[in-house]
């Protein structure tokens, strides 16, 4: 296997490498892979919009009142806002559940014994129901941001 | 230098933080609430220089916080890949762009002036 050893080497390739992610059955994966990258985007994203956001300070509300005129429905905009939203949607969700599991230990259950084939029961149980319900809220909230921006 | 656990303990803390700033950031978005019909509305010159004369503190810290959150993350990420080699540059580069950005969000707030 030419793959071999690779998820051990650094490097944000192999990050993102589907190959080495092994995400099947493992959702928990999936949220960390999901986190990340929405955890980076979100990182660029915010300085976009502190840039933005500031054109009416530096340039004048000219150029603000234009771009907002002509941004009714499905346009760069808008869709804009709304890949930002569905971004920080999972981000925020995510990481509520990470609080709880990780910063106040909720959810994770009590050791047992080890009987095969054995799952840890912070694998099972309360938190990987809390990630479901992040995956549905995310979904749920994201259409919801979608009506708002394009059809209310 | 701060400690990587102290480093950790802000991005929880951060984060609690932004849970409440970000929902009231998108709440007041929402149409309805603002008495207006379509989100463009709700991101009028009138009504988003009435948030930034009303809220500007409050938006301040928001945009502190996450840009706190935001680059200490980015920086975490950074480092894991570039297996940890960089770690010095890749912390000046962050702060520079955190004194940058967070300057910007401040002269956004002190120096807007009302729409014409």
């Amino acid at each position: 296997m030419a793959l071999k050893g690779k998820e051990n080497k650094p490097g944000w390739i192999a990050s993102i490498n589907p190959w080495v992610l092994r995400i099947v059955n493992n959702p928990e994966r999936l949220a960390f892979v999901l986190h990340r990258i929405t955890g980076v985007l979100m990182a660029l994203i915010i300085m976009a919009h502190i840039y933005v956001t500031g054109i009416p300070a530096h340039t004048g509300w000219e150029a603000w009142i234009e771009e907002i005129q002509n941004a009714h429905g499905i346009t760069p905009v808008t869709l804009y806002f709304f890949f930002f939203a569905g971004i920080a949607w999972f981000h925020g969700l995510n990481g509520i559940r990470l609080l709880l599991v990780e910063f106040l230990g909720l959810c994770i259950g009590e050791p047992e014994k080890p009987k095969p084939p054995y799952i840890a029961p912070s694998l099972k149980g309360c938190q990987r129901k809390l990630l479901y319900l992040v995956f549905a809220l995310w979904a749920i909230l994201w259409i919801l941001t979608g009506y708002i921006l394009f059809v209310a | 230098m701060v400690s990587a656990s102290k480093r950790l303990l802000l991005q929880y803390v951060t984060a609690i933080l932004l849970i409440f700033l970000l929902t009231w950031h998108l709440v007041i978005r929402v149409p309805a609430l603002r008495g207006v019909d379509t989100f463009m509305e709700t991101l009028s010159a009138k009504l988003v220089y009435g948030e930034i004369s009303s809220y500007g503190v409050l938006l301040l810290v928001f945009a502190y916080v996450a840009l706190l959150h935001g680059f200490n993350g980015l920086r975490n990420v950074l480092l894991e890949w570039t297996g940890g080699r960089y770690s010095k540059p890749i912390t000046i580069i962050i702060v520079i762009l955190f004194i940058v950005f967070a300057s910007l969000a401040t002269y956004t707030v002190v120096g807007i002036t009302p729409p014409g």
